[in-house]
């Protein structure tokens, strides 16, 4: 199991350029994509979330170990659909309407995809009829974030949207960001609220985990 | 006592009259153009309807005129430069209105289309005829950087890309400064400098609203990554802008002199909310030779202070900024971690000036009670007013949407609590 030690340490160390090679490599000698994913890339974010949490990694190197797992991703997506691979669910991820902040959704997303999520990144400024036609489609997590104490106030109108559609129970609905409070996001009706992009996984896996014993 | 004896002797870590107050004197201490309004009809300055300039049309922050100054007790003015954040002079107003209805004075060459969801755009220099360069999403309060960033090609990259927007202070800089000075220094108020240039990074002015075609690395996240993986492209950036500052630093000097009480030297924000942005380690090397020049040459020539601003949780990085040579630190963002008042105060009060800290702006002054309002005001003058090192601001620019009764509570409070000795 060389390569996947050799892929999970090249995860943690952010080498953008060698690991799509290494990932190749492994399926070459028919090492199943599911488990290059899981042993590999899952294994080495969840390390490099517990280097985040420690203090020991900050934005850049989380940045860097994003795009090398996406460059490991490119290579090994069409093998996993291929196998059938089931994700740990999927989620809408957006900044709120009205915050064009882009940085700390992205680095939720990227935990997220490196714990085994599906992710659908709608960018910055989203709409809540967005996230609704993703729940629409199969969605089973909303995260929304923001940045800003004026758009803040925003958020609330996803999970309304989400109501309006009759689509409320079937996902959970998340948020995070500088200015938002556990308090907050009670009061807008959110099943979750996490601080960091780590502390979102830990609340993703619970809730989707939960969800998956619910019979709605 | 004068304004500018007070705010110097709070630098020197005395106990002046009362704690001075700063409003407006720099980019990052002033206060969003709706809010200005709601306070001068709330302080009866203006009949209803009156418009409030905009002065910094990227923040949309408003002008905090003499009356305002007066009326508050404000104790600074600000010497800023001729061009703003998209590259032209704030001159030629014509009326606009934000959002909310708010009617505004905005310069003549702020031009602005709408886009097809209702966002506005505007563009660098006012220039229409090139791409936006920013966007104010419909029923926002300002604007952010589209970033217009190339392919990179990493043989191919060349620092003077990055280079284009820092340069010789002109001609047309140098009288602006060497009136406005001239006016500024007539007041006897502190007036606070802000040259622009030393802010090594700052991610604000990396995609470059100002240029009409930016070059080099303009994307926020690139850039973040670039800090790690192309770290000796980014440290050779730092260093020539650094020689460019250190050459304006010196023609400043020529114009102002020791009129200016302190120098607002850099914006590049360190913090979240949770920790440092970058490791205690990336700032000692990538960032700190560079500080450390520009402060070595502002203490070795002038009698300047040296002003810091940034955003978010920096306890972890402070012994290194201070050791820097910052003599005083901005904004002083009480709710992020590790940021407790005590401790910045207990740590470095005898060393620091926090300019900042007066009233949290994530949650009290939007959200809170006027009453938590005042409680957080008497709180953190207690803490920071002690000996002196304290200039009173607010966590950041105040923001729009601020209730007009907390606005006026904020500010009798400030008054209220803000004479020595403090108890």
């Amino acid at each position: 199991m060389a390569n996947l030690d050799e892929i999970r340490q090249m995860t943690i160390d952010g080498a953008i350029a060698g690991i799509a090679a290494k990932v190749q490599e492994a399926l070459d000698q028919g090492v199943a994509a599911e488990t290059i994913l899981n042993e590999g890339l899952v294994s080495g974010m969840d390390h490099v979330g517990s280097m985040f949490e420690a203090g020991e990694y900050f934005v850049p190197e989380m940045l860097i170990a994003a795009r090398t797992m996406d460059n490991a991703l490119s290579v090994l997506k069409p093998h996993l659909i291929k196998e059938g691979a089931e994700f740990i669910g999927t989620v809408a991820i957006g900044t709120v309407k009205g915050d064009l902040h882009d940085i700390g959704k992205r680095l939720v997303a990227m935990m997220l995809e490196g714990a085994g999520f599906q992710i659908i990144d709608l960018g910055v400024d989203v709409k809540p009829e967005l996230f609704v036609e993703e729940v629409r489609n199969g969605a089973t997590l909303v995260a929304v974030s923001a940045l800003l104490t004026t758009t803040m106030t925003n958020m609330g109108d996803v999970a309304k949207a989400l109501e309006e559609a009759g689509l409320r129970q079937n996902a959970r609905f998340i948020v995070g960001g500088a200015p938002v409070t556990e308090e907050y996001a009670e009061s807008i009706g959110a099943d979750g609220y996490a601080d960091t992009a780590i502390a979102a996984v830990r609340v993703a896996r619970d809730l989707v985990g939960a969800r998956r014993h619910d019979p709605v | 006592m004068t304004s500018r004896e007070r705010v110097e002797l709070a630098l020197r870590h005395q106990e002046p009259d009362r704690v001075p107050l700063d409003l407006g004197s720099t980019m990052v201490t002033g206060m969003q153009a709706s809010s200005v309004y709601q306070l001068r009809q709330a302080l009866g300055l203006d009949e209803p309807g009156t418009p409030v300039k905009v002065v910094e049309p990227y923040q949309m922050l408003g002008e905090i005129k003499i009356d305002l100054i007066e009326a508050l007790g404000v104790d600074t003015v600000g010497l800023w430069g001729k061009k703003n954040f998209f590259g032209f002079a704030n001159e030629g107003w014509k009326p606009w209105t934000l959002f909310d209805g708010t009617p505004v004075l905005v310069p003549e060459r702020f031009n602005t289309e709408p886009d097809e969801n209702g966002d506005i755009l505007t563009y660098p220099e006012g220039d229409v005829s090139v791409p936006p360069s920013a966007r104010m999403p419909q029923g926002g309060w300002y604007f952010d950087s589209i970033v217009r960033q190339g392919p990179i090609d990493d043989d191919s990259l060349n620092v003077e890309d990055n280079l284009e927007e820092f340069g010789p202070l002109s001609d047309e800089e140098i009288a602006w400064f060497t009136s406005e000075i001239d006016r500024l220094a007539d007041t006897d108020r502190a007036v606070i400098g802000s040259l622009g240039g030393a802010s090594f990074g700052d991610i604000a002015l990396v995609p470059a609203p100002q240029l009409k075609h930016p070059k080099g690395i303009r994307d926020i996240e690139e850039w973040y990554v670039s800090t790690g993986i192309r770290r000796g492209y980014v440290y050779e950036i730092f260093d020539r802008q650094c020689e460019i500052a250190l050459n304006n630093l010196e023609k400043f000097y020529e114009i102002c002199g020791n009129r200016l009480t302190a120098v607002f030297m850099t914006g590049t924000d360190f913090g979240t909310q949770n920790g440092p942005f970058i490791s205690p380690k990336t700032y000692h090397e990538l960032f700190k030779p560079f500080h450390v020049r520009i402060n070595n040459w502002i203490h070795e020539n002038t009698e300047w202070r040296s002003f810091i601003h940034s955003c978010g949780s920096i306890w972890r990085l402070l012994d290194d900024i201070v050791d820097a040579g910052f003599e005083i630190l901005n904004p002083v963002q009480i709710t992020a971690a590790e940021m407790d008042p005590g401790d910045l105060k207990g740590k470095y009060g005898d060393r620091v000036t926090f300019w900042g800290g007066g009233i949290d702006t994530q949650k009290t002054l939007p959200f809170g009670s006027p009453d938590e309002v005042r409680e957080n005001v008497r709180h953190t003058m207690r803490i920071f007013g002690q000996g002196g090192g304290f200039v009173w601001n607010s966590v950041h620019n105040v923001q729009a949407g601020v209730p007009r009764d907390n606005l006026l509570a904020l500010y009798e409070a400030i008054n209220e609590y803000r004479t020595y000795p403090i108890t």
